[in-house]
Order: structure tokens, then sequence, then C-alpha cells
């Protein structure tokens, strides 16, 4: 579902990733852990088309992506380290206004339902955006991308800054999502969700993709271990 | 989504609030307007009223001689103003719109000014089209300098763009809903002003319309083409506020002073001098050059001399008088074609700055500009010379002044016929326009891939 | 307040400010502007001051040439007056611009002061005027404001803030650095304007130049100074109390709006409304209906006329005008000429005290408003603010009342009271007595004078000072760090 092909970005001198290949299939869940730096961003990015890439493609559902921009982004979703909404459209009508921009049109109903899916507290729906903490507006984010029904789910270290119970909901859903037949690719510094939720995980460093394991595999001990190891 | 994005502007209360204010100053300017036509609605009654009773007056005290009493008498005229002077008032509030002139000297006559605080004009009237000129713009530039830098800046871009690969659809709803709002209260304010106003629905209020219309598109085009850019909002906010001191600042200031430059007028001072010596020589001087020369000018007054026994007489003192015109004549002729030079180098400059060119366009229909007013003063001359014509024979035969009806001699009005270059008038700016569109256009495709770092 | 850590936080915003590429450009440009306006405000004023003082010379020189004759002829034949340019006048253009030029002096009759520029310009005046005041007190703020923004707000936002305060700097010496460091950059700009002002003022050779000029001169570079200053402090005094940079710049272009747009158009317009002013065909008409009242000398029959014959003859014990030992007619004149100008006067200071009264409402927000205060006090120094052209118009008004009184005196002494006409033989005097008459010459305002028309102003921005100062202090205790 989700292919890089010897992805390379090069910035003048810098190498943010260097050559990397990569195969996420439908309804597996594959994580990268890195430091910061380490080219996470960079691949998600180039995956979703925001850059392009120096050497290689990106690919989604056979798709290359820089190539057919438009019809990519209809099969990808994404969501970011923080998720930044209008501040003066209710939980509700972001989601509402989001999906639109995807082309889709919800009744109130069905807006309901995805926010509630998301975990978003009822009474929250309809109040204003302004006044929602980070972990509400992650689970706005969610809702967003859960309901553009797609194929292909990119994630950039999601629960960073979540609380211990709302990352857990969270992993729960990412899960129902996969079982469901969507390919996730997620960003992450955290080694414990990573090992959790995770089919595979990648472990990058300097731009390379220098290890991928199993993560039925081994024991989270042992994967802090080979990570502290590696990077 | 329109919905949406329309929710999301109305619930921005700093958005609001300048729609409020510029709705506020465009009110305020209106009553300015209402005012000003006011005042030269009263200024025409009490000239009209003050020249009745002055002709009263004086023909009261000078029956037995015409031609003492024609020294005195003065006839105005009024330079008409159309309603639509209340949105451009322009130079009316500077040249006056009644102009009240004996038969004598003309040039003596013609450049008086209007009384005014000096101070107001230095700081210049908030009419329509200074709220136009100037405030437009800057709710323009305020609207929509973040239109993209915002979301960016918010962390909303990564969120929009991983949704959709075309943007720009949701960007032009968004400045769709803005250009609305503005073109709404541009609308809005040009209603208030047709009915508050009574300005009547032709041709010079269409077209100012137009004008108007033309340059808020304009600057929509000109954000447009900045926001392409993808620069920062504070970015934006710099080049934009850059833009609009130097479109309606600077370039406008430099342009009048190249033209004072380009055309500098000692001629002004000129027909002071000449038309006072003209004049006032003649009476140190032989008497018959002086009629030869008023003979040659108007051989149907032939027949009429100065009567050799006599020191003075009425024809001696208009002939006089004739020559400081005479001697002026040449100064005045130069004075006018430089003013129309000054006029058109500014109107020239008007095809490359699009706020020179609204300025004078809206000056012109409201028929306030320099041109208008040297029609004014052409009429002027015409209306002096057929007073003359009119008294000469009566006050070289000396006719009773009870033969004349004096009440007949009000107020006498002039307004140039209306003429509209339909393409001058709104094409510079819409040419600009779709310029600075195309340029953004272009802009936007090299930048669609939004490259990080 | 420790002066070291003040000068070492100054010298960061400079040595910070003057990396970037653009402030170069911004240098450039300004100074680019700066130079041309103040070119070609002198050449501008040097042309009119030309001009003025050849036409000047030629109304004498015409004046004086006039052959032997009847005094009361030359009392219609007047005398043209120039308002000369003030050396100062390039610098800041003020109203000059809006007021006229040029003034027709003769008996009976006060004209109006014609052909101001603008009047000779076709609505782009309008629009503003470039002169190196406009620049200074306009576009220079706004350079101020760009600099100045990020000041505090920024390293709030980078979070280098706490860090400076932890390091035993208190936050008025924070603000005080970075005002000082932003004072420095305006400098940049100031500097060169300042000295080729200084130059282009000790280049003019007409004769207008004076110690007092100098003096006005430094007046003005001080009050910029002080202008500047108090910007610098203001921009980042809002810096320092903004949550982010963004919110900053935005206040503070807000402020700029306010000050130099709004303020001043909605004060005129309360002035205005509060204080109408005549127009010139209601002050002509009211002129003319006082002047009737008192006596027509028009009418032959007006009463009072009437009544001040009969004196004199009483007086003089006499049966007619004819047999008075002095010109009649040059005596009822002179009486006339008295009469009218003292009406016209009254009504003159009435409407200038009405201009006044609607400037006041304008100079009073200066207190609010220090661009309106510095505007008035760099016209009223470079000598192009209304009291300047009042003033103008007061000497014109005084010489054509003495020429008029002159020439009326003359025919009274020396014509006789039997002449027929003007033109006869005994009613002419000898040209001797044009060369009599003193020129006109424009002089200027004194600078004791100037100081005291715009005490308002300067008080203004001595509240304006004081207020930012005790602003500071108070608002120092609250300084957020994060």
């Amino acid at each position: 579902m989700l292919i890089a092909e010897n992805l390379t970005k090069i910035y003048g001198q810098q190498t943010a990733l260097w050559q990397l290949n990569l195969e996420i299939k439908a309804g597996e869940i594959f994580a990268l852990l890195g430091q910061n730096g380490a080219g996470k961003t960079t691949t998600i990015h180039c995956l979703l088309g925001f850059i392009l890439p120096t050497e290689g493609a990106a690919y989604i559902n056979g798709l290359e992506v820089t190539k057919n921009l438009t019809v990519a982004r209809k099969q990808v979703a994404y969501i970011p380290e923080t998720v930044m909404l209008y501040p003066n459209l209710t939980g509700a009508e972001n989601l509402a206004f989001f999906s639109s921009l995807a082309g889709f049109k919800y009744s109130t109903n069905e807006l309901e339902a995805y926010l509630t899916y998301a975990g978003l507290q009822a009474e929250a729906h309809h109040r204003r955006l302004g006044g929602y903490s980070k972990g509400m507006r992650q689970k706005v984010g969610i809702a967003i991308a859960v309901a553009k029904q797609v194929k292909a789910l990119l994630l950039d270290e999601p629960t960073s800054g979540l609380d211990p119970k709302a990352a857990n909901e969270f992993s729960s859903i990412l899960k129902n999502m996969a079982e469901k037949g969507t390919a996730i690719l997620m960003a992450t510094h955290d080694i414990f969700r990573a090992k959790e939720i995770a089919d595979r995980i990648g472990i990058m460093k300097e731009g390379n993709l220098v290890s991928i394991i199993k993560a039925s595999s081994v024991t989270t001990h042992a994967l802090e271990e080979l990570y502290l190891q590696m990077v | 989504m329109t919905r949406l994005l329309l929710k999301n502007f109305v619930r921005a209360k700093g958005l609001m609030l300048g729609l409020l204010l510029l709705f506020i100053a465009g009110c305020i300017s209106l009553y300015i307007g209402h005012r000003f036509i006011e005042q030269n609605k009263e200024t025409v009654e009490q000239s009209a009223h003050f020249q009745q009773e002055n002709i009263e007056r004086y023909v009261e005290y000078n029956q037995s001689s015409i031609g003492t009493l024609l020294y005195y008498l003065r006839f105005g005229l009024v330079h008409q103003a159309p309603h639509l002077v209340g949105l451009a008032i322009g130079q009316r509030d500077i040249n006056p719109s009644v102009i009240s002139v004996n038969i004598r000297n003309l040039e003596e006559q013609k450049y008086t000014s209007a009384l005014m605080n000096p101070m107001y004009q230095l700081l210049g009237n908030m009419d329509f089209s200074f709220v136009l000129l100037y405030f437009f713009p800057l709710i323009i530039i305020a609207f929509c300098y973040n239109l993209v830098s915002e979301e960016k800046e918010e962390g909303i871009w990564d969120m929009i763009l991983s949704q959709t690969a075309q943007p720009l659809q949701m960007l032009s709803i968004k400045l769709g809903i803005r250009f609305a709002s503005v073109m709404g209260v541009l609308l809005l304010l040009l209603t208030l002003a047709g009915l508050g106003l009574n300005i009547p629905l032709d041709k010079a209020f269409v077209s100012f319309c137009l004008v108007a219309i033309v340059y808020v598109v304009f600057w929509f085009c000109l954000t447009c083409l900045v926001i392409s850019f993808h620069l920062s909002s504070s970015q934006n906010a710099l080049v934009l506020l850059l833009s609009w001191i130097s479109l309606t600042l600077i370039l406008p200031a430099s342009v009048h002073a190249l033209s004072t430059y380009l055309y500098p007028i000692p001629e002004a001072y000129g027909t002071v001098l000449e038309s006072r010596d003209g004049y006032h020589t003649q009476w140190d001087k032989p008497k018959e050059p002086t009629i030869a020369q008023f003979h040659a000018q108007y051989p149907q007054f032939s027949s009429y001399n100065h009567p050799s026994d006599q020191e003075f007489s009425w024809l001696w003192y208009f002939a006089m008088q004739q020559m400081g015109d005479q001697h002026a004549a040449n100064d005045a002729k130069v004075l006018a074609e430089k003013l129309r030079a000054r006029g058109a180098f500014s109107q020239a400059m008007g095809w490359v700055i699009p706020t020179i060119h609204t300025q004078l366009s809206l000056n012109s229909l409201s028929q306030s500009d320099l041109l208008h007013h040297l029609h004014f003063l052409e009429a002027l001359e015409d209306f002096h010379e057929d007073k003359r014509l009119y008294f000469y024979p009566k006050i070289f035969e000396n006719a009773a002044v009870a033969e004349e009806d004096w009440s007949d001699f009000g107020l006498a009005f002039h307004q140039k016929p209306l003429e509209i270059s339909g393409a001058q008038t709104v094409l510079p700016p819409l040419l600009a326009s779709f310029l600075l569109l195309f340029l953004a256009r272009m802009n936007w495709r090299m930048k669609m891939f939004i490259e990080k770092n | 307040m420790q002066t070291r850590t003040v000068g070492l936080l100054a010298k960061q915003v400079w040595r910070n400010t003057v990396k970037n590429r653009s402030t170069i450009w911004l240098f450039g440009v300004f100074n680019l502007l700066l130079l041309c306006a103040l070119l070609s405000g002198y050449q501008y004023m040097h042309s009119q001051q030309l001009l003025a003082l050849e036409n000047s010379e030629e109304v004498r020189e015409r004046w004086v040439n006039n052959p032997d004759k009847h005094p009361h002829r030359m009392a219609h034949y007047g005398y043209v007056a120039f308002r000369q340019k003030y050396p100062l006048s390039f610098f800041d253009f003020g109203m000059d611009s809006y007021v006229g030029n040029v003034i027709f002096l003769e008996a009976h009759r006060q004209n109006t002061v014609n052909f101001s520029a603008a009047s000779l310009s076709n609505g782009l005046l309008r629009l503003g005027e470039i002169s190196a005041g406009m620049v200074l007190q306009l576009l220079v703020p706004l350079l101020l404001f760009f600099w100045g923004f990020s000041l505090v707000a920024s390293e709030r936002e980078k979070g280098t803030l706490k860090i400076v305060l932890i390091q035993n700097v208190s936050a008025v010496e924070l603000i005080a650095g970075r005002a000082l460091g932003l004072f420095y950059l305006s400098t940049v700009v100031f500097l060169p304007t300042a000295i080729i002002g200084g130059i282009l003022l000790g280049l003019s050779d007409l004769g207008l130049t004076s110690i007092g000029l100098y003096g006005r001169f430094i007046l003005l570079l001080i009050a910029y100074v002080f202008y500047f200053g108090l910007l610098s402090w203001l921009a980042v005094l809002i810096s320092a109390y903004s949550s982010s940079s963004r919110a900053s710049l935005i206040r503070l272009i807000g402020c700029w709006l306010f000050f130099t747009l709004m303020l001043p158009k909605v004060s005129q317009l309360v002035g205005q409304t509060l204080y109408p002013a005549p127009t010139k065909i209601e002050f002509d008409t009211a002129v003319e209906e006082e002047l009737i009242q008192h006596g027509d000398s028009h009418n032959p029959n007006d009463p009072h006329f009437q009544a001040l014959k009969d004196s004199l003859l009483r007086a003089y014990g006499v049966e007619s005008p004819q047999e008075l030992p002095f010109n009649y007619s040059g005596y009822v004149m002179r009486e006339g000429e008295k009469l009218s100008a003292e009406t016209y006067q009254r009504h003159q200071e009435n409407l200038v005290g009405i201009y006044q009264k609607q400037q006041q409402v304008v100079r009073l927000t200066a207190m609010l408003n220090p661009y309106l205060a510095i505007k008035n006090l760099s016209m009223a120094f470079s000598g192009t603010d209304y009291s300047a052209f009042k003033d103008f118009q007061e000497q014109t008004e005084t010489y054509r009342y003495t020429l008029a009184q002159t020439m009326n005196e003359l025919q009274i002494q020396h014509i006789s009271n039997k002449v027929e006409s003007s033109a006869d033989k005994k009613a002419i005097i000898s040209r001797q007595h044009w060369e009599d008459l003193p020129d006109f010459q424009h002089q200027f305002l004194s600078l004791g004078q100037v100081i005291r028309q715009e005490s308002i102003s300067i008080i203004s921005l001595m509240v304006w000072g004081l207020g930012l100062f005790l602003v500071t202090n108070r608002f120092a205790q609250h300084l957020k760090a994060f």
C-alpha cells in the first residue's frame, strides 16, 4: 500500500534521507523510531507529497505520489505531532470543513459519530476549538483522518504530549483501523508504544533506515537496548 | 465548505471590527460630503441674495450715471457642482464655486480664492474618495495579508494539504468571502451615498462606482500577488504596507513634485503685475492710443468716441480697464496652458499608478478637478465678456438707469456637460489588476510544492 | 539601573539589526528618499524665493517709476506683496502649499492672498507632499516600529528572555537598553539628513538667512531626536507588553494608523463642527453690511459722513467743503479707510480666531498624539505653519493701510481743494513721494514667538516622555518572562 523506493532527499550539503526502501502492506502498522533529525518526518512528508524527493519515488496504492498528487492525496490521511485547527470553529465544524476539503459531506449525526469514535466527549463536539486541550485537538485530528476513509494513514509522533490514558485509547483506535485494512506508518520516539502496537519497527539514523525488526520477535527491553546501540 | 469558511470569517472579531470601522469611516465621509453640498448650496443662495441686494442698493444711489453704477455692480457666475461632488470634493474646497465679477479688468478678479482653514487642507478632507483610496486598501491588506501564512504559522496548513492537493480552491473561497465583504461595504456605502446625497443614477455616478470597484479589485489582485510568494505574515504585512505607502503617499507626491518642477508657473505672478500695470499706466498716457486699441478690439463701438472737451469719459475708463486684461492675456494664456500640461502629465502617470488614476478619475467625474475649474474660468471669461458687450453701448450712450430691468440680473450658472471617455476611466487599473493576477497565478503554480526550509 | 548593562543591550540591538541585509537596504532607501526630499525641497524653495524676490523688485521698480500724479491714483495703483518662503521651509513644507503667495494691496479693498501651490495643482497634492519633515514624521516611525516590534516579544517566544532576566538584568534596564539600541538605528537615518539640511541652510545666498535661523534649525533637530527617542521607547514597551511578536507588530501598526490617519481626521471634523467658519461670501457680506451701518462713503446722503462734514464746516467756520484749508475728499477717504480697515480687521480677527480655535482642537489631540505634536512643532520651526501665514497676512494689511493712508495724507496736504479732476495739473504731486514710501518687506516671526505659539506641542512631547517613563516603571515589575 505504502512504498518508498530509493527515497532520497538532500538539502544542499545535508542529506536528510538516503535511499530509503520500505513497503507497508494493507492492515500493517509500521513504526519508525529514531532521534530528532533522523529522517522520520522527511519520509512522511515525501509520502504525502509535501516535498519532492531528490531521488527515488514514493507510492501510495501503486500510484507515484508526485505524479498523481491529487489522486494519491485522496488515499492517505495524516495526523501531525500537534493537530492545529481553526480556533473559531467547533470540533464538529472543523471536522466538517476538513472532510469537505477531501470531498466528503457528512450529516451532523455522522460527524458526531466520527468524533465519538475518535474518543472526543459529546459535550465538546459543539464547542469552539479555541478552548480545547491538546489531547482533544488530537482526537479531532483522528476523527478527520478516520472520516477520510483512506487506505493509508501517516502519523508524525501523534502521541507525544498525550496523557497515558489518551495515548492508550489512541493506540486501540489505530489497531482497529489496521484490522479494517488500513496501512499505517507512524513516526515516534516512544519505544514502548511502538512495540505495543506496531507489526514492524524501523530504526532510522542520519537519514538511513538502519534496521527493521518484527515487533513480535523482541521484548520491549531488548528493543530499547537495540535502539540505544544503533543510534 | 463555503458556509464553514464564512462562519470562521464572521467569528473573527478583528475582521468584523475592521469592516465596521470601514463602514463608520465611510458614513463619516458621506456626512462630510453632505455638509459640503449643503454649504455649497448655501453659498449659492447667499450669493444670489447678496447680489440682488447689492444691485438694488447701487441702483438706488446711482440713478444718474449707468457708468458709475456698472463700476460697482458685480455679477456672479456659479460653478455648479453635481451632487457627486460630495463623494470627491477634490479641488472644490480651494477653488471658489461662485465668482462675482464687475465688468472692469477680469484678471484681477479671476483668481480669487475661497476662505478655508489651511490646517484642514493640510490634514485633508475625509471625503469618500479618501476613504476609498486609503482605508479600503488598508482593510484589504488586513484581511488578506495572512491568507495563507496564518494557516502555515498556526500549523493548519499541513492538515489542509494532507486533505487535498488543491488548496487553491479553498483559498479562492476564502479570498472570495473577503472580497465579497469588502465589496459589500463599498456597494452599501455607494447606495447610501446615492440615497443620502441625492445623487442621480446617471452615467457619471455609474462610472464613479465602476472606478471605485476597479480600485478595490486592483488592491485584491495586488495582495494576491504578494501572498503568492508564501512569505511569513510579518513579511507580507510589511511588503503590503510598503506598497500602500508607495502607492498612496510617495508616488503621488513624487508625481506632483515632478509636475511642478517640469512646468513651473512664474506667469501666475505675471498676470497680477501685468494686468495692474496694463490698466493703471494708461492714466498717465495720452487717451487716443488707448481708445484706438479699444476700437481695434471692438470695431462695433467705433462710433463712440471720447468727447475731446472732457477730462474723463467712461469709454476711456473701460478702454483702460480693457488694457489690463490685454496686457495680462499672454501670461494668463500660458498659465492656463501650463496648468493643463500639469494635468495631462499627472493623467499620463495615472496609466501606471492606479491610485493617481483613481483619484483623478473620481475628481473628474465629480467635476472637482483642475480641468473643470479651468473650464469654469473660461466660462467666466465668456460671461464677463457678455456682460461687457451688453453694457458697453448703454454706458457709452449713458442710457437711463431706470430703463434696465435690474431684477433680471440673478446669478448665472455654469456646468460643463459630462464627458466620459469610457476606456480611460477604468482601463488602466483594470489592466494592472489583470497583470497582477496573472503574475500571482504563475507564481502560485511555481510554488505549488510547498518545500520545507 | 546600570548604564553598562543598558549600553550592552543597546549594542546588541544594533549588531543584530545591522547584520540583517534588509536593514542595509532600508538604510539606503530611507537616506535616498530623504536626500531626494531635501534636494527637491531646496530646489523648489530656492526657485520660489527667487521668483518672489524678482517680482518684489519688479513691483518696487514699477511703483517708484510712476510719474507725477494724483496720490489717490497711486493708492489705487497699489502694491503687490509676495509671501517669502522661510529658509527652513524646504525641510518641512507644512501648510506652505495651501496658503496663498501673492496679494494685491489697494485702497478701500482687502483682497485675498492668491495663487497657493494647491490652487495650481490638480488634486494630487491632496494625497500629500514629500518633504524631509513628512518622511521623518510619518515614515521613519514605521521603520522604527518594524525594527522594534520583536525586540522583546520574540525573545520571549524564543525563551531567551528568561535567560537574560536571570543574568541580573532588570526589566527597566532591558527596555531602556533595547529602546536605546533602536534609537541608535534611527540616527543612521536622521544624522545624514541633519547634516545635509544644515549645509543646504548655509547655501542660501538670498540674504534671508539670520542667526535665529540656525537656532531654529537646531531646536527642530532636537525636537526630532526627542520624537525618535519617544517612538523607540514606545515600540519596545509595546513589544514587551505583547504576548507574541505578531501581536506586537499589529499593535504598533495600529498605533501608527490611529495616530497618523484616524486621529487627525477625526479631530479636524470635531473642530470644524464645533467652530463653524464663515464662507467667503458670508464673510464679505458681513463686512459690507457692517460698513453700511457705520456709514457708506459711496452714498452721498449717508448720515455718518453728513455729520462729519457738518462738524468740519462748523469747526473751520466755512460754508462748503471747498473752502476748507485742506483737501476735503482726502479727509473723507482717510476716515472711510480707517473705518473700513477697522471693520475688516475685526472680522478678520474673528475669522482667524475661529480658525485658531479649530486648530486648537487639533492641537489638543497632540496631547494624545505625538505625531501631531511633532508635526506642529516642525511646521512652526520651519516657518510653514498657520501663524507664519497669519503674520504675513497681518503685515500685508498693515502695509496696505499705511499705503492708503499715506496717499490720503499726501492728498490732504498737497492737493488743492478746488481741483475738478485728478488729471488737473494742480492735482499732481511729485513722484519723489513714491520713493518715500518704504518697500514691503516680509518679516519672519521671531524664535520666541514661535516657541510661545507651540508651547502645547512642546509640553505634549514632554508629557509623552514622562508618561512612558512612568508606565515603564510600573509595568516593569510585571514583565512576563514567558
